[in-house]
């Protein structure tokens, strides 16, 4: 909740960092009381207070307002900020701003927010930052360039966004020029992404009634969740206003804020959001949107809801555990395949298939998806949410056990976490751990110093793996190949290495190995763990690539018209 | 909490010294782990390369603060790269200079392939050059050699033509996305085309001409053969060119193909004709004859000096 004198407060404590809120609060509710300030107007008083108060400010010479006599600090790009940066000194390019009006007791209150990006000079340089103007400052225009003086640095959560302060000014240095995404012009489905305020015209697909608990016991809220499509792609919702419109319906939903759960975008619908019926004889119709609505495996990432998906179940494990309260529980888990990849699936009661039935091809509705270890689960509550299908919708003769999908290297760092895909990319890296290693006996992680991080000192079990690193001239990954996947890389033997590591030393082993692989292409199968720390692929087999360099030459040649 | 936006490792790019050697724009970042980047005139925006060639020379030099610098130069077909490896090398890297050097010294011919990170250095006059600092290197085969001069001949493609494309494109991400410029070229053309302006790239086709001819003819031009060649595993790759040097009449028939092939209007100059028919097994001195002997036949005639053309 963001009061009137919230605001206020906040802006004090914004540019006296040492203030109490608490006493800035009580300040402003003095002046409105005693002598009937209202705080907005009692803002600079209680700012030039608190900063005398902290020895922020010399004494003023003249009539110097005191924001004045803090000097701002200039800077180029968001990046040389920190969290607690105030009077600051920028310029950037203000690419959204929505205007908003909130009513503050009874009086209407003008804030904007939207984002800006910084090196506004160099085009497709800058990096975008939310802002919030709480100054109702009339020259934010989207697409303009502005060089914003006094403002501060807000950071929640690891986010950093700017404030706009009502002391801070605003220079326009460019008026808005280029097209700005309008909010309230519809974009295709599948454009919207990551955080902000779209608009968009699709067709119902999924809705239903659901119940959200407050995490404090304080009650429940209902709410609708479902999705909509457009030619381009899907979206999820979630409404919390009612939302009556049945699937198969066209609606145009206008202002709805865009949050992403775990990397996956939602379209939220509040009051501010206004949904209508829209008619378009021509849109697409809501059978050929259900064929686009069936995920496929390489689609899927941790955070999907009502995910519908066509799916060979390959094997299939009961595991009982305890519930709280010592009820016995049984969860069937296991794997599935599709053409495009292989992932994991969870099912909370008993599917309609025994294990003697496997393979068999499943239709599941309404899942949701979750990720360990980057590897898609898909989670399904209840047994009806399964349907058997007598084929599958893909070629039958198609061996989904052994398949691998091949895929490019650099969409294999962008996306989500794959299991059975191969990839090629040159060698450009081995790392100097390369070679023996001892693994914690509990664990399996590797030893440091004779040492596991939780189990401690001990012998360890001895192992064998590659570090390396593989590079498709756009993008790069963690390569590491495990004990039989080096062993066939190498063709060699566990003890043929240990002779030779002990014989030459790690040094001269590794460097063995860049003599035999730097530069080389190399084609890995296994599967990918891709999180902030970027992309990792786990071999399970690799093959250096002996590449036909004549022939590749004559192709050369022959494409790009070389004599 | 502090937030540290450590940018993923850079990618490596294949590259002929030609394209590196030339380029006069960089880029670093303000923050402390911003990777800097060396600007070529093809839009290859480049923190790291992976290169190959011959090692011209090799040598240690001492610094004003009293350590050791290694540098050295590395030929490919389109011309030199110069690198350094001092203190602030790995332990492996340097360990390996101090050994390729002394076997340089002892007249061996070693062909290395380095992934290196891509410097700049700029004096007081302006100029810009560019070097490298190897992280990882090897001693390669001749066949691993070629691997690589195909993959950098393929990706200098590649950028050849998108940086033909953009330059008749209008200079933002938005047209260039849309004319299918690969996503990774995209920022380094953008910054390439206000600063070098337009230019001549034949040379970069040309350097690409030779680097394919050598792969083709599987043979290595080597601006020195020594006797230590034996000590490349892939002796028995290497064509007959050696022992049974190619008949006169191919000889004569590769230089009127040459010229033919490379011929722009201008002729083709003396030294061009004898690296490209080195690379097909032709002595230097035979071929240097054979112009000669052309020349006298009035088969082909020196508009200028050093100049050839069919008549």
């Amino acid at each position: 909740m963001t009061s009137d004198m919230d605001v206020h407060v906040q802006q004090v404590v914004a540019q006296v960092p040492g203030a109490d809120p608490k006493k800035v609060e009580e300040a402003f509710v003095r002046y409105e009381k005693d002598f009937m300030v209202p705080p907005e107007d009692a803002f600079r008083s209680v700012l030039r207070r608190f900063q005398s108060d902290l020895g922020e400010v010399k004494p003023a010479t003249g009539g110097a307002s005191s924001s004045a006599a803090l000097p701002n600090r200039k800077v180029n790009r968001f990046s040389e900020l920190k969290g607690d940066d105030r009077n600051i000194e920028i310029e950037v390019k203000i690419t959204t701003h929505n205007p908003r009006v909130q009513m503050i007791r009874g009086e209407e209150k003008q804030i904007a927010f939207g984002s800006v990006e910084d090196m506004p000079w160099a085009e497709g340089e800058g990096e975008l930052w939310d802002y919030k103007d709480w100054g109702h400052n009339q020259n934010l225009s989207p697409g303009a360039i502005v060089r914003l003086e006094g403002v501060s640095v807000n950071e929640y959560q690891g986010k950093m966004s700017l404030n706009i302060n009502q002391s801070s000014r605003i220079v326009v240095l460019q008026e808005g020029s280029r097209d700005v995404v309008n909010p309230s012009e519809p974009v295709e489905i599948s454009s919207v992404k990551g955080e902000g305020m779209v608009t968009v015209v699709g067709r119902v697909l999924a809705s239903r009634e659901d119940v959200i608990h407050r995490k404090d016991g304080s009650g429940t809220l209902d709410v609708v969740r479902g999705r909509i499509g457009d030619d381009s792609g899907v979206i999820g919702f979630l409404s919390w206003e009612p939302f009556t419109h049945e699937v198969g319906s066209l609606v145009k939903i206008q202002h709805a804020q865009v949050r992403s759960f775990r990397n996956t975008p939602e379209l939220n619908i509040g009051r501010s959001t206004k949904v209508e019926v829209y008619r378009d004889t021509n849109f697409t119709s809501l059978d050929d949107l259900s064929v686009l609505t069936v995920s496929k495996i390489e689609d899927l990432t941790d955070g999907n809801r009502d995910v519908e998906c066509v799916v060979e179940v390959q094997n299939i494990l009961v595991r009982t555990f305890s519930k709280e309260g010592g009820e016995e529980g049984k969860v069937w888990s296991g794997e599935v395949a599709d053409p495009t990849g292989r992932c994991r699936m969870s099912c909370w009661q008993q599917p309609p298939f025994t294990e003697a039935d496997l393979p068999v091809i499943v239709k599941i509705t309404g899942a949701r998806v979750r990720a360990w270890q980057g590897i898609p689960d898909i989670t399904v509550d209840s047994a009806e949410q399964i349907e058997l299908l007598a084929s599958p919708p893909w070629e039958k003769d198609l061996d989904l056990s052994e398949n691998v999908v091949e895929v490019e290297l650099n969409s294999l760092t962008s996306g989500a976490s794959r299991v059975g895909i191969s990839t090629a990319g040159t060698i450009v890296s081995i790392r100097d751990d390369s070679g023996l290693i001892r693994r914690c006996s509990d664990c399996k992680r590797v030893l440091r110093e004779g040492a596991c991080a939780t189990h401690g000192e001990q012998e360890g079990v001895e192992d064998v793996r590659l570090r390396m690193v593989l590079d498709d001239g756009s993008a790069t990954l963690s390569l590491i190949v495990n004990r039989d996947a080096c062993l066939t890389l190498l063709s060699s033997t566990e003890d043929e290495i240990k002779d030779r590591i002990t014989a030459d030393g790690q040094a001269v082993f590794v460097q063995s190995l860049r003599e035999r692989m730097l530069g080389r292409k190399l084609t890995a199968v296994g599967r990918t763990i891709v999180d902030e720390q970027g992309a990792m692929l786990l071999a399970e087999s690799c093959t250096i690539e002996v590449v036909d360099t004549v022939l590749l030459a004559a192709e050369l040649r022959q494409h790009w018209g070389v004599a | 909490m502090v937030i540290t936006r450590r940018s993923p490792r850079q990618p490596a790019w294949h590259m002929l010294a030609s394209e590196f050697s030339e380029s006069s724009l960089h880029e670093k970042g303000s923050g402390e782990f911003d990777p800097s980047f060396v600007i070529t005139k093809l839009g290859a925006k480049a923190n790291r390369l992976i290169v190959a060639g011959l090692i011209e020379r090799l040598e240690p030099r001492e610094t004003a603060n009293g350590s050791t610098l290694y540098q050295g130069q590395l030929r490919d077909p389109s011309g030199l790269h110069y690198f350094s490896v001092g203190d602030y090398a790995t332990e492996a890297m340097r360990e390996m200079v101090i050994d390729l050097a002394a076997r340089i010294e002892s007249g061996e011919s070693l062909m290395l392939l380095m992934v290196a990170k891509a410097r700049w250095f700029q004096n007081e006059e302006g100029s810009v050059y560019t070097s490298l600092r190897p992280e990882e290197a090897c001693i390669i085969s001749p066949s691993v050699y070629r691997e690589w001069l195909a993959k950098a001949c393929e990706q200098t493609l590649i950028r050849l033509d998108a940086q033909q494309k953009t330059a008749s494109l209008e200079t933002n991400r938005a047209s260039l996305s849309e004319a299918g410029i690969p996503e990774h070229l995209i920022d380094g053309l953008i910054l390439a085309k206000p600063h070098y302006g337009e230019f001549d790239s034949e040379m970069y086709r040309f350097n690409i001409m030779q680097a394919l001819d050598i792969i083709e003819n599987k043979d290595i031009v080597r601006e020195k053969p020594t006797p230590k060649e034996e000590t490349f595993e892939q002796r028995e790759e290497t064509p007959q060119a050696k022992e049974e040097p190619a008949s006169e009449s191919d000889l004569k028939q590769t230089i009127l193909e040459l010229i033919d092939a490379l011929d722009q209007g201008e002729g083709v100059d003396f030294d061009t004709l004898l690296s490209n028919a080195a690379a097909r097994g032709h002595e230097r001195d035979a071929a240097e004859a054979m112009l000669d002997e052309l020349s006298d036949g009035g088969e082909i005639h020196e508009p200028r000096f050093g100049w050839f053309k069919r008549t």
